[in-house]
């Protein structure tokens, strides 16, 4: 998955071709995922090693990304449950319906993370450090 | 009533006539600009007069996109808040589970914040989030036409994480509202508020090569739960959903790839811009020639690519009984160049200067869908919307000058 996510343009040390017309903002055809193949391949492992959890700075984001994860569980089990019986019930659907919302909650969370690297929780706990879900942990 | 635009009394004679507010055929809201004129002779009759601007609505331009993925942090709307400049963050000091998305001329709105039935209700009811019993279409119907016309509301938070409806935020007209979520084109008030409408349209194949992409690492979910999931909102989906696709001005479909034979991974994408011909300010990409039928593989002599390389094509056809014009793209792209390559020989792309679409692209290479006809479609469709907007907002300030010559 997290392969997917940052998979980018691998081509390394080629010559960029310039335009005919110049482009305003040079930069941005010498980003780095052109020069520092190797470094976002190991980046990418690091992430899977830490099983997709870096980039939480506070506890109240910990603690929702270890909520979200339970529920997943948790539904996923109460959904095969209530499936048993009849498949094409409605409480079936609607257990499956479940397991799809909080799958895509965690997954948002994921994204927010390790892609955009901002913790949803940033602009509250500026505002409000002392309270308990704004105190940070040590990456 | 906000005041947005000032204009000078000079060449105004000393009389105006006062005319009462009328609604338009499309029943919205109509500006009202109120003049004073300073008297300097006495008995010159001074005071203030109204005049009704005969342009209509004010100048928030609303785009809906219809995707089962999630809401306002999807990749799409990444990359079309990205093309009008300024990341989208969600409003600052505000509910930290918010689904909104702000930047300087966006704002993305979720839908699911317009639910009727929170988790427990829907549970009680035997709803999936996807059945318009879910949905107070009533409520988004009057809070989206209050932005369109300039009106900040009290718009409801759906809470994903905890399942509940939660307070009201705030949110201030923007320049361009977009509505992301499962129903933007479902009713039809709704639907005739959206000046485009989108609508991302992902084969079952590719869904469930996502999903397992999305879901496989999680503690809990395995192949057989993942395709059970998909399985039981299908017939929702279909129901609901799906239908959708024939209102929207542009579709973006994604199958899988017919370059690599028996191919399951859904790595490889083939990916088709369905696009509504007639639309106003929209003018379909094209070709080479507009209106004929092309297939172009841009790899030869001056390109090279590897496998399983790049194939395009694109011609007229109908779609759910409307003209449209369909873009194709199978394969993927491996370096700048092609992409370059690529991007020169398409037309009517809306770009500002010659490298835009490979310039966007590659902000955000590590977005999915960078290399592949998702990520190039998606962001030619953003600079179709900022060429959209730029044409209503010229012709809604045309408009008002008119009205104070007459």
């Amino acid at each position: 998955m997290a392969t997917l996510r940052l998979h980018s343009l691998p081509a390394a040390r080629e010559e960029i071709p310039t335009p005919p017309s110049s482009v305003s903002n040079p930069r941005v055809l010498l980003s780095p995922s052109f020069h520092c193949n190797k470094k976002r391949v190991s980046r990418r492992m690091a992430v899977t090693a830490m099983g997709g959890g870096g980039g939480a700075k506070y506890k109240g984001t910990q603690m929702r990304e270890k909520q979200l994860t339970e529920m997943i569980e948790k539904k996923v089990t109460e959904a095969k449950q209530v499936c048993e019986g009849d498949e094409t019930s409605d409480e079936c659907k609607v257990a499956w319906d479940e397991v799809e919302e909080v799958s895509q909650a965690k997954a948002d969370l994921r994204l927010r993370l390790e892609v955009e690297k901002k913790d949803p929780l940033e602009s509250f706990c500026q505002e409000n450090p002392e309270t308990e879900e704004c105190k940070v942990f040590e990456d | 009533m906000e005041v947005s635009t000032v204009y000078t009394t000079q060449a105004l004679n000393s009389t105006c006539s006062i005319s009462t507010p009328a609604k338009t055929h499309l029943g919205s809201h109509q500006k009202q600009v109120v003049f004073y004129r300073r008297t300097t002779k006495s008995g010159s009759g001074g005071g203030s007069c109204v005049i009704t601007c005969s342009a209509g609505d004010s100048q928030t331009v609303v785009i809906g996109l219809a995707a089962d993925s999630g809401c306002g942090k999807s990749t799409f709307m990444r990359r079309l808040t990205s093309v009008f400049g300024g990341a989208a963050e969600p409003p600052k000091g505000g509910n930290p589970d918010s689904n909104t998305l702000i930047s300087d001329m966006t704002t993305v709105i979720c839908l699911d914040d317009y639910h009727s039935l929170d988790r427990t209700g829907r549970k009680e009811k035997g709803v999936t989030a996807l059945d318009p019993r879910a949905n107070d279409f009533d409520l988004m119907y009057e809070q989206v036409k209050a932005l369109k016309s300039g009106v900040a509301v009290d718009k409801p938070i759906y809470n994903h994480v905890t399942g509940l409806l939660d307070p009201p935020e705030l949110i201030k007209p923007p320049k361009i509202l977009v509505i992301e979520g499962l129903h933007p084109m479902f009713d039809d008030r709704v639907r005739d508020l959206l000046d485009f409408s989108i609508y991302l349209d992902i084969s079952n194949e590719v869904k469930f090569a996502w999903k397992i992409q999305r879901d496989m690492a999680e503690r809990g979910h395995s192949l057989e739960s993942i395709k059970a999931s998909i399985e039981a909102r299908k017939p929702d989906f279909d129901a609901y959903i799906d239908p959708q696709k024939q209102y929207a001005d542009a579709v973006i479909e994604v199958l899988p790839t017919q370059l690599i034979p028996d191919d399951n991974e859904g790595k490889v994408l083939r990916v088709r811009l369905i696009m509504k011909e007639g639309v106003e300010h929209f003018s379909p990409v094209y070709l080479f020639d507009e209106g004929s039928t092309i297939s172009w593989i841009p790899c030869g002599r001056k390109l090279t690519c590897s496998y399983p390389g790049i194939k395009f094509s694109y011609g007229p056809d109908t779609y759910f009984g409307n003209e449209v014009s369909i873009l194709e793209m199978d394969g993927q792209f491996d370096r700048l160049d092609e992409l370059i390559y690529v991007e020169s020989h398409l037309s009517n792309i809306s770009t500002k200067f010659y490298g835009e679409v490979t310039q966007q692209m590659l902000k955000h290479a590590d977005f999915p869908g960078s290399n592949n006809g998702t990520g190039l479609f998606q962001t030619i469709v953003g600079l179709k919307i900022r060429d959209l907007y730029e044409q209503l907002t010229s012709s809604k300030t045309a408009a008002p000058l008119e009205a104070t010559k007459a």
